[in-house]
């Protein structure tokens, strides 16, 4: 017998959002064959299975939300003792799986899967049965656990976009003439964007995660914001240059790729700034690695998958590690080790077409860059006033941990950078 | 050598007119299709003509002349007089206003009813041989067929129907000219006890003759525990783990009961032990179908059986209940018509108009437990009941079922108009309501609707005219 519990995947995750079952109670399973869909905090994860058997039970229905340590699957592998599962997650099963009856449900009530009929009212089996949405996956928020119409709308909209994302996706449009690319935020289409049915649905998965994030973010972080702009002229040359030079094989290099590198040498330049501070127990972390964030909008909603010391890449390394995690991120298959140990984050909000913004620092980190469109706007040089591709730079900084000299000295040092593009490439 | 027999043509076919039958028809019409209707006898299958209907005639009128007849207690007196002819003139007659009502509504549908027996002749076709004068054989070419043929009582080798005593159910509505003096039912089921309940109230001395340990086996033992003692109030011999022989010498029916044998006189025997599918002679063969081990055909939520060919009610598995039909000739109708549909109720509630009445819906604890559920029951005696009390009738009791959040699974009633109070408990099992959302109905006062809601106080733990919890 064979118990297999939600192992600790990083990024301080302590519980996960069971998406679906690739297998069912009494099926036949393969060593590493994927068996469930987990979304942990901000990613999706096919867990792989411990050994091969017959399925005994599963430890919860999707929608349901497992701990760390709960059992996720229990496979009879022909071998020994059967475990205790009522000390995990079914703590409050009223019935435990025997050894002679494997396919007695061993899932708490409220999520049972057993013989019984979902609990839900003729008018919500007739929508579920419409909308194509299996019962027995819903979780019901009525009262005894009863299905609701919005239960199965919610139910739709979180398989859905999923199984859209797992689709291939278009590769970034890349916008040549003027300004900055929409490169990583490509935002969603309008006619998903934003919509939903009127009712109350369970917070679940990436929204939830956000939700949790941007709570402790706003209401425990002190940000104090500054806004620059810069002539983006020669970040925009330097970027050209390098496609010339690399043909096809530069076509991933974007403005973005250089902005991260500017990022991360200044965080080299300030560790304080590449630092986490924990009030209760008073102690200031200064990170060795810089690993810096990037937010991506995928249709799952925010993921932000973490370029790993990204002080150590050259600009080709850095364009196709962006590729990469961007593209995992918005087809959901981005790894919790690529979401896990950032420590500064960049938002390329200006991707949605937005100038200046202030954005949110994510908790454990000291502070966050934005960079809005660019576009042609008057400038001066030399004394004149010419057309120039203007690029504004935000910073937030955590004020605990950051003064306003120290958050000033390094965003001059991010812009100048970007000023002097070519000088990131040496 | 038939050259060009020459066919009807159908969208849908309905083989029998019975409460699914009709049903199926009015809906395939409702929904635009061109219908035929095939019945052998009359529309109104089973149900109009010689079963629910006829039946409750009779139960209705043994309780007028019961009450007449007995002494109540209530200050009033009356007294009685049995006319067997009358009352089946007037059995009759609301047979033939209720099957006239079918037959109207077939007509102003655009329904085409052939009268005859149906027989599968091609996968797309029936022969239909009418049994009139002028009989003759028609063909009906269809594009899905709804076979909804029924069932017919079980017969016995030891008790054929052919033998001059013995009688099926219709024999016992429609047979007898007087009260029988002696009458002896074999079969405890609901068809036995209401049929024996009536004819004792008219005056014949009964004998129920049941193989289980009680009456009604089948529904929660506390329910038949009910009617059972009834029944011995009512001067009715019931026989449980009994067994009818067959006759003797002196024609008198032999009893085995346990070790012993016993011999009962009786003028007439009814013989209620169940039906069976009327599926043995429609030429199933041809259209794909196999039956099962019971005659039954095998079909899917959408009630396909085959391609073309569908099937509902007692022809299939499940209670041979008329409403249950009834609720598969809609989803019938539905995929007959190219629609999508599937039949998805959660329970099929069940009543006996015994004395008194039972009603059933949903699961028993002990069912519940076998599907996985821990369950509950919670109990409210009629005792307590002020309605039931000024009806005189203190038997019985209400009891839900719930779930281990308090919905509702089961409700299994004994009691006064007991029958009309299953549908509150059934709505509350396809809302998945809680006990919770029972017991915030308001239920008007006097009537039996509030052993519903004590029940419903009691999974609370807050019964309010009972003591304890």
């Amino acid at each position: 017998m064979i118990e297999f519990r939600l192992p600790d995947i990083g990024e301080g995750l302590h519980e996960a959002e069971v998406v679906s079952w690739f297998v069912a109670v009494g099926d036949r399973i393969e060593r590493d064959q994927p068996f469930v869909e987990i979304l942990t905090d901000k990613s999706a994860v096919e867990m792989p299975a411990p050994g091969s058997g017959t399925v005994v039970s599963l430890g919860a229905n999707p929608g349901d939300m497992v701990n760390v340590g709960d059992v996720l699957i229990v496979i009879d592998d022909g071998g020994a003792a059967v475990p205790n599962l009522t000390e995990s997650a079914v703590a409050d099963a009223p019935e435990v799986a025997a050894p002679s009856t494997p396919l007695a449900p061993t899932v708490a009530p409220a999520s049972a899967t057993s013989g019984r009929r979902p609990k839900a009212a003729p008018a919500t089996r007739k929508l579920a049965a419409e909308l194509g949405v299996d019962l027995h996956s819903v979780s019901g928020t009525g009262p005894g656990g009863r299905i609701l119409a919005d239960d199965v709308r919610a139910a739709t909209e979180r398989t859905a976009p999923a199984s859209a994302a797992l689709g291939a996706v278009a590769p970034p449009p890349i916008r040549t003439d003027i300004g900055v690319p929409a490169t990583l935020t490509r935002p969603p289409a309008a006619s998903s964007l934003g919509q939903a049915e009127p009712g109350v649905q369970p917070l679940r998965g990436i929204r939830r995660a956000t939700a949790k994030a941007m709570d402790a973010s706003w209401s425990t972080i002190p940000h104090v914001h500054a806004f620059k702009e810069i002539d983006a002229t020669e970040l925009l040359e330097v970027r050209g240059r390098i496609r010339d030079a690399l043909g096809d094989a530069g076509a991933s290099i974007t403005p973005l790729s250089l902005m991260m590198m500017a990022v991360a040498r200044a965080l080299r330049a300030y560790p304080l700034v590449n630092a986490s501070l924990d009030l209760d127990a008073d102690t200031i972390t200064v990170h060795a690695d810089v690993n810096i964030g990037v937010a991506v909008a995928s249709e799952r909603g925010l993921i932000v998958p973490v370029v790993k010391q990204a002080d150590r890449l050259g600009v080709v390394e850095m364009a196709a590690e962006i590729a990469r995690l961007s593209g995992a991120a918005r087809d959901g298959s981005v790894s919790p080790v690529d979401l896990a140990d950032g420590t500064f984050t960049v938002t390329n909000y200006g991707a949605n077409g937005g100038w200046l913004a202030a954005p949110l620092i994510r908790p454990g980190e000291a502070g966050i860059i934005g960079f809005g469109r660019s576009e042609e706007r008057p400038w001066v040089v030399d004394g004149a006033v010419v057309a120039r591709p203007v690029l504004p730079v935000v910073i937030a900084g955590d004020h605990r941990l950051i003064d306003g000299d120290l958050l000033s000295a390094f965003h001059e040092h991010v812009c100048a950078s970007l000023r002097q593009a070519i000088g990131l490439l040496l | 050598m038939v050259v060009g027999e020459v066919a009807t043509r159908c969208d849908v076919l309905v083989i029998g007119g019975g409460p699914g039958g009709y049903a199926a028809a009015l809906r395939a019409a409702h929904y635009g299709a061109e219908v035929v209707l095939v019945e052998r006898d009359r529309v109104g299958g089973t149900c109009l003509n010689v079963g629910c209907i006829p039946s409750k005639v009779l139960i209705h009128a043994a309780d007028l002349a019961h009450q007449a007849m007995a002494s109540t207690g209530t200050g009033v007196r009356l007294s009685a007089t049995i006319d067997v002819p009358e009352l089946k003139t007037h059995l009759g007659s609301v047979v033939e206003g209720l099957t006239s009502g079918v037959s109207g509504l077939l007509a102003s549908a655009g329904v085409t009813v052939l009268q005859g027996t149906a027989r599968f002749s091609k996968p797309n076709r029936v022969a239909v041989v009418g049994d009139g004068p002028d009989a003759g054989i028609q063909h009906v070419e269809f594009g899905e067929a709804i076979v909804a043929t029924g069932s017919r009582p079980i017969e016995i080798s030891s008790l054929p129907f052919s033998h001059p005593k013995v009688l099926d159910s219709t024999g016992a509505l429609f047979a007898f000219e007087s009260v029988p003096s002696r009458l002896v039912v074999v079969g405890g089921g609901y068809i036995g006890v209401e049929l024996g309940t009536a004819w004792r109230k008219l005056g014949a001395e009964v004998t129920i003759v049941e193989q289980a340990g009680s009456v009604l086996p089948g529904l929660d033992a506390r329910l038949g525990r009910v009617v059972g003692r009834r029944l011995g109030e009512l001067g009715v011999e019931v026989l449980t783990g009994a067994t009818a022989l067959g006759f003797d010498a002196d024609d008198h029916l032999r009893v085995a009961v346990g070790e012993a044998e016993r011999s009962v006189e009786a003028d007439a025997v009814v013989v209620c032990v169940g039906r069976r599918p009327n599926s043995d002679d429609l030429g199933l063969d041809i259209v794909g179908v196999t039956t099962d081990a019971a005659g039954l055909i095998p079909v899917d939520a959408s009630r396909r059986a085959a391609k073309r060919i569908l099937a509902i009610g007692d022809i299939t598995a499940g209670p041979a209940l008329a409403h249950k039909a009834t609720a598969e000739a809609e989803v019938a109708a539905q995929t007959a018509t190219g629609r999508e549909a599937h039949f998805d109720a959660m329970a099929i509630p069940a009543v006996v108009f015994s004395d008194p009445e039972v009603a059933t819906v949903g699961l028993t604890v002990a069912e519940a437990k076998d599907a996985g559920i821990t369950a509950s029951r919670f109990v409210f005696p009629l005792g307590a009941s002020s309605r039931a009390r000024t009806l005189g009738s203190a038997a019985g009791h209400v009891e839900l079922v719930v779930d281990e959040e308090g919905t509702v699974i089961g409700g299994h009633l004994a009691g006064p108009n007991v029958t009309e109070l299953i549908g509150e408990v059934t709505l509350a099992i396809e809302m998945a309501a809680t006990a919770e959302e029972v017991a915030a109905t308001i239920h008007p006062h006097p009537t039996m609707s509030e052993g519903l809601l004590e029940a419903a106080h009691r999974v609370l733990g807050m019964p309010l005219h009972v003591r304890g919890t």
